[in-house]
């Protein structure tokens, strides 16, 4: 074992601790209709255990770990069914003031858990063409509509990327400043996506040059990325309760793993998920050794693509193999098919990364 | 072979390797072995074999020590993904992939010194008998019997299924040593026999394709020495399971996806199947099924080059790549159209593609090396520790 991955296996052993200890499906369940969202005692812990910088480069004031790493700690936050927003607010937010103002105090205040950012970058009407905003920002002042913004519920500020006379811009704004109305939402896992309208909301300029659309670009990337190791995480504990159930559950005076139908369909799942483990993980170290903006969308896709596709397959046969139970809400199973819904759609499902990955990889 | 004494091409970086490989292959491999729609025979290898043993590059996967390349997983796929990319043609290779590791496994010095170099200039050329009429999926039921007799092993019986034992002057073969021991899987062993010799009679069977791939082999009082044993009298059983995991990873590398999936890319281009989006989202799909086993494919191969033993595991990668190259076969179909039952190749621009070549090519993929079924059952056993 190397010593990179020596790092790596003490990284995952205290962030599993952690979660574990914080309380996983329990957690899950309690967080369901929570508007706040964000757990500030789990979350602090997470930020005092460096979780929250592990991506932020050392001269920024963070660990310098790498997507890998981050990749690792995302894996954990699915396979717990941790609520909290490890990805919008680390791959995200961090990811995106560290490209733009790695001196900014808000860059410090968000890993040291102080603060937690909700980011408004996308809107409904230009889906398909990000960063072509609808959204103005002119002397202090922010006007329009973002659309499927994480967590903003609980959130202490907003960054938001708008328009303005000369160009793409990001802008910061108080969480409770004037002008603000949200629309909430609820999500298959109980959590909220919101649509949030500002209207003559005062506005700090963060950056406003052509640096914010390449800074957006890498850091959703990231985020996408991460977002494929959550819901790796989902799938790998929702095939191994699956596992466990067929060896325990009897029908017929036999445990149902006994017949051939359920093997080879478990024997299915599991492949899905060795092929989306070791796929994933490619695509990150990929990432993490090149600079090269197509390459690491390209990758980002690919994850994602893959997680997506492996996460529903293995969560939708986790249900259907606990029969009846698993379609109640008092049974877990559940939980990790609502989680994966959530995640597969965050950022673009399957569908929409296959397309990405083919266009960047040409055809 | 020149090369493989001196060069150590897991030390090259990745793009350098890779480039060698490619420059290699686009200016040596003859362009009527491109892409071949069925299975080589020697007659049509054999010049290009010579240049890829003045190379030294036979056996990408042997030991250096024994005449191989000594790949490591990484540098394997960049090999095979040459290869495949350029259609380059599988040689008379089942000596290299499976009677070459099993010698250097448990074979004894004697056998290593004189059998090895022998697959390497394909002064022998191998083929593998081990289904019978009455032992397919269950190879432990086969009756082909060896009875010592002296200093030779007199076998008697019949083997099917044997892959190009037309084209071939040897077979390696599981044989019951002893008929009354306790288990099936007892009693069996393994023996290396020559095919030139009056008690072995070869007959072709014909394929779903029309094409002469694999035989029927009979033996009546054939005769091989004592010492063509392999391993321990009685402990074919062992070996042949050994050997499996060599033949489960083979059988699951990339090769077959990356190919079905260059071919599909070709005829797509040429058919304009790229302006539709549902042919892209699902080649999309495919792709990525082979690009990501690609990744488990590299796992795999990292274990073998550190010396570990595989596990039961590995039937995943043959499970995958061969139900992703027949999606791969039955989309080029579709693609085809009107076309999509004509034999032969169709030109395409400037190329040409034999789509139900490659449909008919997919098909036994899933049968042979333990069929997936069989494979499942294994995994659900061994791997995920499912009850029987």
């Amino acid at each position: 074992m190397t010593e990179t991955e020596e790092d790596l296996r003490l990284l995952r052993d205290s962030v599993a601790t952690l979660l574990d200890r914080a309380g996983g499906e329990k957690r899950a369940r309690e967080a369901r209709g929570n508007r706040d969202g964000v757990n500030r005692a789990v979350w602090n812990e997470l930020a005092e255990a460096g979780i929250l910088s592990v991506m932020t480069s050392e001269d920024a004031g963070g660990l310098g770990l790498g997507l890998q790493a981050g990749g690792i700690i995302a894996q954990e936050f699915g396979r717990t069914l941790a609520p909290d927003p490890f990805a919008p607010v680390v791959g995200l937010a961090a990811g995106l003031l560290e490209r733009l103002a790695p001196g900014h105090t808000l860059l410090d205040e968000i890993i040291s858990g102080n603060k937690i950012p909700a980011i408004a970058w996308e809107e409904r009407k230009s889906a398909d063409a990000p960063g072509n905003n609808q959204t103005t920002y002119d002397t202090g002042k922010l006007n329009g509509t973002k659309s499927w913004v994480a967590r903003a519920g609980g959130a202490d500020v907003h960054l938001v990327i708008a328009s303005s006379n000369t160009g793409t811009g990001l802008y910061l704004v108080n969480a409770l400043a004037d002008g603000i109305t949200t629309k909430a939402a609820r999500q298959s896992d109980g959590s909220y996506l919101h649509e949030v309208t500002y209207v003559e909301t005062p506005a700090e300029l963060i950056a406003e040059d052509e640096n914010v659309k390449n800074a957006l670009d890498a850091a959703v990337n990231d985020a996408t990325a991460l977002a494929a190791c959550e819901l790796l995480g989902v799938a790998g504990e929702a095939l191994n309760l699956t596992i466990e159930f067929l060896k325990t559950r009897e029908q017929f005076g036999k445990p149902i793993g006994t017949f051939q139908s359920l093997q080879h369909r478990a024997v299915d799942m599991h492949i899905a998920h060795e092929i989306a483990d070791t796929g994933i993980k490619s695509s990150l170290a990929i990432m993490d050794a090149n600079s090269d903006p197509t390459i690491r969308a390209r990758e980002a896709s690919r994850a994602k693509a893959r997680a997506g596709e492996a996460a529903l397959k293995i969560t939708r046969e986790a249900i259907q193999m606990h029969g009846a139970v698993g379609y109640t809400d008092e049974f877990d199973i559940g939980l990790y098919l609502n989680r994966a819904l959530t995640l597969s759609a965050w950022l673009g499902d399957a569908t929409f990364h296959r397309k990405r990955w083919l266009k960047l990889r040409g055809a | 072979m020149t090369n493989n004494t001196t060069t150590d091409y897991n030390a090259m970086s990745d793009e350098d390797f890779r480039d060698e490989v490619r420059t290699f292959f686009e200016t040596e491999c003859p362009h009527e072995l491109r892409h071949l729609p069925h299975r080589s025979t020697w007659a049509e290898v054999k010049d290009w074999h010579q240049k890829l043993y003045d190379k030294g590059w036979v056996a990408p996967a042997w030991p250096k020590e024994y005449g191989g390349m000594g790949l490591d997983g990484a540098k394997m796929l960049i090999f095979f993904d040459e290869q495949q990319r350029l259609g380059v043609v599988r040689g008379r290779d089942m000596g290299v992939i499976m009677s070459g590791p099993l010698i250097i496994k448990y074979g004894t010095q004697e056998q290593k010194d004189y059998w090895l170099p022998r697959i390497l200039t394909c002064e022998d050329i191998w083929c593998q008998g081990y289904s019978e009429p009455g032992a397919g999926s269950d190879l432990a039921s086969l009756r082909t019997s060896a009875i010592l007799e002296g200093d030779e092993f007199v076998v008697n019986g019949q083997k099917i299924w044997t892959t190009m034992a037309h084209d071939a002057s040897h077979i390696f073969m599981l044989v019951r040593t002893d008929p009354n021991a306790p288990r099936k899987q007892q009693g069996i062993s393994f023996l290396l026999m020559d095919m030139d010799q009056p008690g072995v009679t070869v007959r072709t069977i014909k394929t779903l394709a029309d094409e002469d791939e694999f035989s029927e082999v009979f033996f009546d009082d054939a005769r091989a020495p004592r010492e063509n044993i392999v391993g321990e009298i009685g402990e074919g059983w062992n070996l042949a399971k050994a050997l499996l995991s060599f033949e489960r990873l083979f059988i699951g590398s990339p090769n077959i996806g990356q190919n079905a999936l260059n071919q599909l890319e070709t005829l797509a281009r040429g058919r304009g199947a790229f302006d539709d989006p549902n042919f892209r989202d699902r080649f999309a799909r495919l792709a990525l099924d082979v690009e990501d086993h690609g990744a488990l494919y590299a796992r795999f191969a990292d274990q073998v080059k550190r010396g570990e033993t595989l596990g039961p595991d590995v039937s995943m990668l043959k499970i995958w790549i061969t139900e992703t190259a027949q999606e791969i076969s039955e989309l080029m179909i579709e693609v085809a159209g009107r076309d999509g039952a004509t034999l032969g190749a169709l030109s395409v621009g400037n190329h040409t593609v034999d789509v139900l070549g490659n449909f008919y090519k997919a098909r036994p993929t899933t049968i042979y090396g333990g069929s997936n079924e069989v494979q499942r059952n294994i995994l659900a056993k061994a791997v995920l520790g499912l009850p029987s």
